[in-house]
């Protein structure tokens, strides 16, 4: 496995070496079980950063899972950024996050 | 790190030089190092390391003052600690001043002489900003406000469709009458977000906008220009701040409203409605007030019925900083939870002696000090744990993402609302 950089805050700041293990490895730290849901809501993630280079709005990720918020706020409770985000190996976004 | 060119120097310099600052001056010649305000700071209580206490902070600044604006500083340093501006201070400024400092005001507040430390706290950013030596995850949320007009750079279209999606839910629940308007004009409000609303957390958007429609409220939101926060009050760069402040100003013209209503978001308040005024030079020509103090209105003049007995489970309070200690909306947030929960408790302390949440300065943003942050905010989590709340609110989305944290890795099992959501669930639509 390519060696794995993280910032402060714990997200890759080489994001083309992640792939699922790496994304096993972020969740069982932040104590997080992956569920179908749970990969979903990642896939959704990591193919908007690849085709436009950040991270979906949380609109994006429940229109193509058809996971309510509720869900999302319960799958990852660190919420969309410092969860979800992080999982799928974006680099920090900017902001309250 | 990298050698400072002369460049760098002369321009951090020449801030310190520009012209008297009474202000400063006074401020860096008062301490009388009594050490008070030591126990005040959550860095100094939680990592107990010298470096960290708010005196040593103004200490940095003051002993440039010395080596560049006194006489006796610049024959003689040795006698009176006044020291050159290089790459040992630079270091020691950066991570004192932007990484062990939310510029939070408590140690302001137990000076036993009333020294401005946060005030000090910034002009030495400000100098680390001339410099170029602002943490470059910090300069990223800066830069993401200048050049998209908001700080998570969220593209209109995508920033439309959210808000759709919100007034969807809304008319679901209040009929096709509760809307989310959209760049019009001729409003009495001009409503603002915090971008890490529509980008991740909307459901707030949703509150507000439920509270706007029980009030009657005639508002709107401009595409164009939404963004309430601004970075640049905590990177330092005065004329980013003032760059950023001025387009939300001007925005308040092209809609033609009547009154600025800055969403929940306390540093975006301070820079707006208290700091706003200074960076442009002029006292603003419309009314400024906070979404906190609106919804006080609101309840205060009877435009919202609430019934409290909707909001069952034990609530606290976090108090943000910038809008109870810095700007004095303490009361102002008890009569509104009075008035929306049936149970509630105060964190010890609270009010303008309440602790920051630890996220505050621009912490937030800046991966470059985690660590500390999340280390401070055990002083936070303990707070709350103290009161037994399932429910914490806090008018604050940047002290929500630092309280959603530390929820997590203490460990603490409660909520965390906005004042618009806990208001929202008590809302009685006639």
């Amino acid at each position: 496995m390519a060696e794995l950089n993280f910032d402060g805050d714990g997200f890759l700041t080489n994001p083309e070496v992640w792939n699922d293990e790496v994304a096993l490895q972020i969740a069982q730290a932040d104590g997080i079980e992956m569920t179908d849901k749970h990969w979903a809501v990642v896939r959704v993630i990591r193919n908007n950063f690849n085709e436009k280079g950040n991270a979906p709005m949380i609109r994006t990720i429940c229109k193509e899972t058809g996971l309510k918020l509720k869900d999302i706020y319960e799958l990852f409770p660190l919420g969309p950024a410092r969860g979800a985000c992080r999982v799928a190996g974006l680099p920090k976004p900017d902001g309250c996050v | 790190m990298e050698k400072l060119t002369t460049e760098q120097i002369d321009k951090a310099l020449h801030l310190l030089k520009m012209r008297p600052d009474s202000k400063l001056e006074t401020h860096l010649n008062a301490c009388v190092h009594c050490g008070l305000c030591a126990e005040s700071c959550m860095y100094y209580k939680t990592l107990h390391d010298d470096r960290y206490m708010p005196a040593r902070k103004v200490e940095l600044v003051a002993a440039l003052y010395r080596k560049y604006c006194t006489l006796i500083g610049r024959v003689a340093p040795f006698l009176v600690n006044a020291r050159p501006l290089d790459e040992q201070m630079a270091e020691e400024m950066t991570d004192a001043l932007f990484g062990a400092c939310t510029m939070c005001g408590r140690c302001v507040k137990h000076c036993s002489i009333g020294v401005d430390i946060a005030y000090v706290v910034h002009f030495g950013r400000r100098m680390l900003a001339a410099m170029g030596l602002v943490p470059a995850t910090l300069q990223a949320t800066v830069d993401a406000a200048l050049q998209t007009g908001n700080n998570m750079a969220i593209p209109t279209a995508d920033f439309v469709d959210t808000i759709q999606w919100m007034e969807e839910d809304l008319q679901d629940e209040c009929g096709s009458e509760a809307r989310i308007p959209l760049n019009e004009t001729d409003k009495n409000i001009l409503y603002t977000l915090n971008p890490r609303e529509p980008k991740f957390f909307p459901l707030s958007i949703a509150a507000l906008a439920k509270i706007f429609f029980a009030a009657k409220e005639s508002w709107t939101i401009s595409t164009d220009m939404y963004d309430v926060t601004n970075y640049g009050l905590f990177s330092g760069n005065n004329e980013h701040a003032k760059s950023i402040a001025k387009r939300l100003h001007d925005e308040v013209f092209n809609k033609h409203c009547k009154i600025l209503v800055l969403g929940e978001c306390g540093h975006g308040s301070r820079a707006n409605r208290w700091e706003g005024p200074n960076y442009l030079q002029h006292s603003y020509e419309f009314e400024t007030i906070t979404a906190v103090e609106l919804i006080n209105t609101y309840i205060r003049e009877g435009r919202i019925k609430l019934d409290k007995s909707l909001n069952q489970e034990l609530v606290t309070l976090h108090d943000p900083c910038n809008l109870v200690r810095n700007g004095g909306l303490e009361s102002e947030l008890r009569y509104t939870i009075s008035q929306s929960v049936t149970h509630f408790k105060e964190m010890t302390p609270h009010g303008i002696d309440n602790f920051c949440c630890g996220g505050g300065g621009g912490q937030l943003a800046m991966s470059e000090y985690n660590e500390r942050r999340i280390a401070i905010g055990k002083i936070k989590a303990d707070q709350i744990r103290n009161t037994g709340a399932k429910v914490v609110v806090t008018p604050c989305h940047n002290c929500v993402d630092q309280l959603i944290q530390l929820n997590n890795i203490y460990k603490l099992n409660v909520k965390i609302k906005t004042i618009a959501e806990i208001v929202a669930d008590a809302l009685v639509l006639e």
